[in-house]
């Protein structure tokens, strides 16, 4: 009788063991963060400019970021925001030619009936509308479905 | 306690490992095996197999067609250069990588046929390199010409193709841009765009009115300062609407391509189906 208690013993002792769970983490807790996640890169808040008109546009960029934007929160449903497009827009244009490109997109910010199938969208779910497709440079424009999903620029 | 031994004893000799003289890793059997795996369409591990027993023909076409069925394009066209002109399947490697330079870089086919194309490889080839011919910039063949490879049931979409591609649905930048300076948003709406366009009509309305009306009102300076926002808008929308219409022309170039892509897919770019698993 002895015996037997022992190999059932064994037994229920080695059942347990072989299947046994080996995922550390199945049930631990998990750290939800409940926070909607920036979409845009880290501001560059620096003065840093090649001309005199770039350094003019960074400053007002920089305190419309940093009195206004910031403060009143995520509104822009573009990626890159519109500040940021124009400051992109001059770096690769010039400051005529970009501010001609920002108040297009201005006016397309303003349109409350957005199409949904005018854009591609960021995985945050943000329009992605880079400044390349509005330099009037064919090869330029790089054309995404607005069912694509964009990963990374 | 003596049931318990037997226990062990039969569920040793259970678990220990089957010994025979079976040679797993002879050629034949490696080959067996390899097209075990290509016929359950595990190609990468079929080409290892492959790569461990002496080569011939079928072997390397068979390799070759797996690269390419992995989208492994450049590595297929690379075995098709080992291939020899005298093995019975040269032909249809010519044809695949034709297929897989056409994967990798859309463009029309400059190749030529070779002789030892039986008639339905020829027939395959001239569709192929026909049907390139819409990857590029210009098109300078008639359309009877162009359609005359395709059989009945690939007329339709062929010659749906080639219309596509010789008046293809653009809008006009320049006509964008007028339509927009003489009235504003008009330009976004020719293309499509009728929010933005409608947002652009009332922005520089609206700016319009109230620097006429402080004009009116004598107040110079509110004035100017509308005039001149109004006057931004009014430029942003006509260049906008520029850049718009080549945008819209882009998707239109996406679109084609996208769609003609589709139907190569569909036709398998025209090539024969090869099966070695009956």
């Amino acid at each position: 009788m002895q015996s037997k208690l022992l190999i059932f013993l064994l037994s229920v002792l080695f059942i347990s063991s072989a299947f046994c769970q080996i995922e550390k983490l199945k049930w631990q807790k998990a750290d939800i963060l409940y926070e909607k996640q920036n979409h845009y890169n880290k501001r560059n808040y620096s003065f840093e400019s090649d001309n005199a008109g770039e350094f003019v546009t960074k400053s007002l960029a920089n305190a419309y970021w940093f009195f206004i934007s910031d403060v009143d929160g995520d509104n822009c449903p573009f990626h890159p925001t519109c500040s940021a497009f124009l400051i992109q827009s001059i770096k690769e244009t010039n400051i005529f030619q970009a501010s001609l490109i920002f108040l297009d997109r201005f006016t397309r910010d303003m349109n409350l009936v957005k199409s949904q199938n005018q854009y591609p969208r960021v995985r945050t779910g943000y329009f992605y509308d880079p400044p390349g497709n509005y330099m009037l440079v064919k090869e330029r424009i790089i054309y995404l479905p607005p069912v694509f999903i964009v990963e990374s620029e | 306690m003596k049931n318990y031994l037997i226990i062990f004893f039969l569920v040793s000799i259970s678990v220990s490992p089957q010994t025979t003289s079976f040679d797993f890793y002879s050629p034949e059997n490696i080959k067996k095996f390899a097209d075990h795996l290509f016929c359950e369409a595990d190609y990468l591990r079929a080409i290892e197999q492959y790569g461990l027993i002496s080569k011939d023909c079928t072997t390397d076409f068979k390799v070759m067609l797996g690269y390419s069925l992995l989208n492994l394009y450049q590595e297929s066209n690379e075995i098709f250069k080992s291939i020899s002109e005298k093995s019975k399947f040269y032909s249809d490697a010519y044809l695949l990588s034709l297929k897989n330079s056409l994967l990798m870089k859309p463009a029309s086919v400059s190749a030529q046929a070779i002789k030892s194309f039986d008639s339905i490889q020829l027939n395959s080839f001239n569709k192929l390199k026909t049907i390139s011919m819409l990857f590029d910039d210009e098109l300078s063949i008639s359309k009877d010409k162009f359609i005359s490879p395709f059989d009945e049931n690939d007329i339709n979409t062929v010659s749906l193709f080639y219309d596509m591609k010789t008046k293809p649905l653009y809008k006009s930048p320049a006509l964008a841009g007028v339509m927009s300076a003489v009235i504003p948003g008009s330009g976004k709406m020719y293309v499509g765009e009728w929010g933005d366009g409608i947002t652009a009509f009332l922005a520089t309305g609206l700016l319009a009115f109230l620097a006429y009306d402080n004009f009116r009102a004598d107040h110079t300076t509110r004035a100017w300062i509308f005039t001149g926002l109004g006057t931004f808008f009014y430029a942003g929308n006509i260049y906008g609407s520029i850049a718009s219409a080549q945008i819209f022309n882009a998707k239109i170039n996406f679109e084609f391509n996208e769609g003609l892509k589709l139907f190569l897919e569909q036709k398998n770019y025209f090539l024969p189906e090869y099966d070695f698993c009956k």
